[in-house]
């Protein structure tokens, strides 16, 4: 018992809540359109990826101030989400998969490629983290604190939007699009919203990944980190609040015990990939006949 | 500029008859089924590796090692689709492709553990030296490369469009329930093209490793290029499949290869105009550039 206090309370501890905090964010914007939407939104980790590159280069780059490349982040996420509903309004299911994916491998590349902007394979080292009212977040403590306060605030505003008559269009649409629409919830609209707003916490958790780490690089916005957040999202109940929280808290401390077995830190990587994918077939396969409602047509 | 253009498209052909290799097995199991497995370009990446261990590791000589990888890929084709795929068909057409999302992670994370994630090459053949033909470069692998795709892709024609099979698999495609109420085995002709889909993919995967190199994280880019041939041909349309296939090998050498008012792209961008061609067809002409029927998106 002292040793899990010990562990909580250590600088460990501290790093591990804040992967917590900024997963929630991220995996609970997913479930807005793919849990609640039920839109395949393969691009949510390009949505993370976007954010987290404007913070880390107008950080680093142009010097820019904390509000400034928050806001930035957040705003260029949302506007990025445009082109999904622009995909979205035109494709369905599967079709709307492969655009996702597509999509999000462009922007991979792009962040691979464009080495004028995006520094390449070397990634964006040197970003500051803030510093505030006076108070320096250099501390992992004290930006465990601000972090903790977003990811609440962040759960709050979605938490109200999955109850709100919106949330219940986007739900409505989901589950029987043309009896949805039929009594005048506007789908593009809905729809569009919705990305916008998701891109937009993801825009806002990759700020905060970029702060945090002070360096990010192409590797990790990479269809693995896809997977696991849609492993969460899965794990959790598309579409369930609670539950997408309790797998974030689950699926981000699961592996870490691998690091304390005694194993080459080679194998470290592709195992918490493949427990990661196990759980993710374990769980499709317990709930196959309820994990999507069945799709109604006329 | 004009004067390399003879080689981009022999080149453009090559790496055609691979992707046609890959996404012709995609796109005979999505016409059947009506599902994408994603995991198609892992499996690529497996069947590679299974011919690496045969070939190099265990030194089993050439004959030993086809038929050991032919039965190590045919027991994985029956394995994807009877634990991850038909399970799965009832409840909802995603839940295979999410299912496979997660075959493909767990056959990339063992590889990577058991071969390790470096890129590993086959050792070259002594017809990897390069020919001259009119100032063409051209190596005998490269030759027997687009010569057994050619036979191959060839050999799949005949057997869909002369053979009894092939009638019986367009009919299952066209609609099972009233196939099978025909006394067409429907379940056991779907084995065996899903298969089929699994070692032309494995070949495509050797001769990858022969020409280039592999590594374990190569699976999900294949699988989106062969994404790509198919949205091209038209989802599940085989002939618009491997035309698309082509098509997209040509793509990619033209785009990096010629260079636009001064200004050439660099080599790395091959990769995303893969992308963006899915992204323009699916949004120009969803239905594929071959189809005509139009789609309800």
């Amino acid at each position: 018992m002292t040793a899990v206090l010990e562990i909580l309370t250590s600088d460990y501890g501290v790093h591990l809540a804040i992967l917590v905090s900024l997963y929630l964010i991220v995996a609970q914007s997913l479930n807005l359109t793919f849990g609640l939407g039920q839109l395949f939104n393969l691009a949510h980790v390009a949505s993370y990826a976007v954010g987290a590159y404007a913070t880390a280069l107008l950080a680093t780059d142009y010097a820019a101030s904390f509000g400034v490349c928050v806001v930035s982040s957040v705003l260029l996420s949302a506007l990025f989400a445009l082109l999904l509903g622009l995909i979205s309004l035109r494709l369905s299911t599967d079709y709307f998969a492969i655009g996702t994916l597509a999509f999000s491998s462009v922007i991979s590349a792009l962040l691979v490629n464009w080495k004028s902007v995006t520094h390449g394979v070397l990634g964006v080292p040197g970003i500051p983290r803030p510093e505030l009212f006076g108070i320096d977040f250099y501390e992992n403590s004290n930006f465990l604190a601000l972090i903790t306060t977003i990811a609440i605030v962040s759960q709050a505003i979605l938490y109200c939007l999955y109850r709100s008559p919106f949330g219940r269009s986007l739900r409505a649409l989901a589950e029987f699009e043309r009896a949805a629409s039929s009594l005048g919830k506007d789908t593009p609209r809905t729809r569009n919203i919705a990305f916008c707003v998701s891109s937009g916490f993801a825009g806002l958790a990759g700020s905060f990944f970029s702060y945090y780490l002070n360096y990010i690089d192409p590797s990790s916005f990479g269809l693995g980190e896809m997977v696991f957040i849609l492993t969460i999202v899965i794990v959790g109940g598309p579409g369930s609040f609670w539950g997408v929280i309790g797998a974030t808290v689950f699926l981000v401390l699961l592996p870490e015990p691998l690091r304390f077995l005694d194993i080459s830190s080679a194998y470290v990587g592709p195992m918490r990939q493949l427990i990661n994918a196990i759980i993710l077939f374990a769980v499709v396969w317990w709930k196959r006949d309820k994990l999507f409602p069945q799709r109604r047509t006329v | 500029m004009l004067s390399i253009l003879p080689q981009l498209l022999v080149n453009s052909i090559i790496t055609g008859s691979i992707y046609a290799l890959v996404s012709a097995g995609l796109a005979l199991t999505y016409g059947l089924l009506r599902i994408l497995n994603f995991a198609h370009g892992h499996i690529m990446m497996v069947g590679a590796y299974t011919f690496l261990f045969f070939f190099t590791q265990l030194n089993l000589g050439l004959l030993a090692s086809v038929l050991y990888s032919t039965f190590t890929m045919a027991l994985l084709g029956v394995i994807t689709l009877g634990i991850f795929i038909l399970p799965f068909m009832r409840a909802s057409a995603l839940l295979p492709f999410i299912t496979t999302i997660a075959l493909g992670t767990m056959l990339e994370s063992l590889i990577s553990m058991i071969f390790g994630v470096n890129v590993r090459s086959f050792p070259s053949p002594s017809a990897s030296e390069s020919i001259e033909w009119h100032g063409i470069y051209i190596t005998p692998l490269q030759i027997f490369i687009v010569l057994s795709a050619i036979t191959i892709l060839g050999s799949l024609a005949f057997m869909v469009h002369q053979t009894s099979i092939g009638r019986k698999l367009r009919a299952i495609a066209e609609n099972r329930s009233a196939a099978e109420s025909l006394g067409i085995s429907a379940k056991a002709l779907i084995y065996g093209a899903c298969v089929l889909a699994t070692l032309l993919g494995a070949y495509a995967g050797v001769l990858v490793g022969y020409e280039t190199n592999i590594q374990p994280t190569m699976g999900s880019s294949y699988s989106i290029k062969a994404f790509a041939a198919m949205v091209l041909g038209g989802l599940g349309n085989i002939w618009g499949t491997i035309a698309g296939a082509f098509i997209l090998g040509l793509i990619e050498n033209l785009s990096i290869g010629l260079d636009f008012w001064g200004y050439s792209l660099p080599a790395g961008y091959k990769d995303a105009f893969a992308f963006i061609v899915i992204l323009g067809v699916l949004l120009l002409r969803p239905q594929g550039l071959f189809g005509t029927q139009s789609r309800v998106a």
